[in-house]
């Protein structure tokens, strides 16, 4: 229905003709190429119809050359709308400054809730939520990431084991998990130390139990080093003398057991290789966001770098509980340098060896001890060295297994 | 002149295969069951009220009648007439 298109946008009224042959009003109308739709005869000598808006200047020529009487009983559409909301600015201004509160309010915390801790360790937590800006009062959208308090928090306050912290609306949630301290030694049941890995004893220290290896002994894994079975070579030597059925002294063994192990790693090392740094020079830049637009706040113009790192935060902006399609974005623009290295191929293999002792440091973890490394072979091709590492390594092999209760009587 | 055009027009749609209704500046009338009437090239409104639409055209008037008659849309040489429709009738001059 094209001739209604837009109607509503730009307003009709709805006019009543009375007079002799109301219809040919209309024809008149037609005439002059106005639009008139719904054209209804109410009576003999009275017609309704409807016509835009802005064709009612021409209407008001036409009637004066006719002696019909015109009479407008309906306004309809957009125009009239805004003239009625206009006229109570005031309702107008309170509801702008209303929704302009409410989101404010909404981008503030309210609560920060912590849970799941005891009262001196909440203290802490919240003492150092303060300092990190993250206290009721606050803007939510100058704060870090939810997940980033938590690494901070679990680094600063050394009591905590885990926290979770949560952003919901207005309000933080956090939910920590004290350490709790736990007692050195759990009386445990009888128990063996046995081998983890294979290696030749280095030292012992034994606390409880009987030792089965000295050192300098090899060992393979699975072999026991101490016996929580003391009295077992009596009962060997006295077979038959005493009663098979009485009771062998277990105790849970304990010691620590260094041996020395050894690995064997290959690495490769590139004789040359690129990377990139950022020099520290950077830029931050402010927008708001409504969907794929981006309206600059501060930080205009970009900065003469020649390559740009990149780092986007967005924070969404809220409405109550809702997410509004807007949202604040901060960038950080750092300079960006390539270097590169050439290395010799004795700087290829020391970088080499010393990656692999690192590496092998971390699996091991940080009381094993890293005695000697030897290079086995070494083969360069394709601008790579291939190195096949043998280290040798200080470590704690020993490891509890429970003894299982003997099924006594054969 | 006018004689000559006259006589001019039905030929050409007839061996040319013009449409009549723009050639002969006769009205289009497009119906739909009975509740639509859609009148193309028509000269004028000569009557309407609820019951009757009487439409001026090149030669004489068309006339329809019915019932419960709204003109859903006029411009000028068109008009959507809506309303149950029970005749149409041509009128020659």
């Amino acid at each position: 229905m094209r001739y209604k298109q837009g109607a509503l946008m730009t307003g009709y009224v709805t006019i009543l003709i009375k007079g002799d042959r109301p219809e040919l009003f209309f024809q008149k109308c037609m005439r002059q190429g106005i639009l008139v739709w719904n054209i209804k005869k109410t009576a003999d000598d009275a017609c309704i119809g409807s016509v835009r808006l802005h064709d009612v200047k021409e209407l008001k020529t036409i009637k004066r050359k006719t002696n019909h009487k015109l009479t407008f009983i309906d306004k309809k559409g957009c125009p009239f709308l805004i003239k009625r909301f206009t006229k109570k600015r005031q309702l107008m201004l309170g509801l702008v400054i209303s929704v302009m509160l409410i989101i404010f309010l909404s981008n503030i915390i309210w609560e920060v809730q912590i849970t799941g801790v005891p009262t001196e360790v909440e203290e802490k937590i919240s003492k150092q939520l303060d300092e990190y800006g993250v206290h009721s009062g606050a803007w939510i959208f100058t704060l870090d990431e939810p997940t980033a308090i938590q690494d901070q928090l679990i680094k600063d306050v050394p009591e905590l084991l885990w926290v979770g912290v949560e952003q919901k609306g207005t309000t933080f949630y956090l939910e920590g998990v004290e350490k709790s301290v736990v007692e050195e030694k759990e009386s445990t049941g009888p128990q063996h130390l046995v081998a983890t890995k294979k290696g030749v004893i280095k030292n012992m220290y034994v606390s409880e139990g009987l030792p089965r290896v000295a050192v300098n002994d090899y060992v393979e894994p699975g072999d026991v080093l101490v016996s929580g079975i003391i009295n077992e070579e009596n009962e060997d030597s006295e077979e038959g003398e005493e009663d098979k059925e009485r009771q062998l002294d277990l105790v849970a063994a304990d010691g620590d057991i260094t041996a020395t192990t050894w690995y064997e790693v290959s690495v490769n090392v590139p004789l040359g290789g690129d990377y990139e740094m950022l020099s520290g020079n950077q830029e931050k830049k402010y927008y708001i966001s409504l969907g794929n637009l981006r309206f600059p706040i501060w930080g205009l113009g970009n900065p003469d770098y020649e390559d740009i790192h990149r780092e986007t935060n967005e924070t969404p902006i809220h409405f109550l509980k809702w997410q509004l399609p807007v949202t604040f974005i901060d960038t950080t623009l750092s300079e960006k340098l390539y270097h590169s290295v050439e290395r010799t191929k004795e700087e290829a293999i020391n970088t080499g060896i010393m990656q692999a002792k690192n590496e092998l440091q971390l699996q091991l973890g940080p009381e094993s001890q890293i005695i000697s490394e030897k290079v086995l072979h070494e083969t360069t091709e394709r601008g790579k060295v291939k190195l096949n590492l043998y280290i040798s390594v200080e470590e704690n092999i020993a490891k509890a297994e429970p003894i299982e209760p003997l099924s006594q009587g054969d | 002149m006018k004689k000559w055009q006259q006589h001019i027009r039905p030929w050409l749609v007839k061996y040319l295969a013009l449409p009549s209704d723009v050639m002969l500046e006769l009205p289009r009338i497009t119906i739909i069951g009975q509740i639509h009437v859609y009148i193309e090239n028509h000269q004028g409104l000569e009557t309407y009220s609820d019951t009757e639409l009487k439409l001026k055209t090149n030669k004489g008037f068309i006339r329809i009648t019915g019932s419960a008659f709204v003109l859903k849309m006029m411009l000028p040489e068109e008009i959507l007439l809506e309303g149950t429709i029970s005749d149409v009738t041509f009128i020659p001059d």
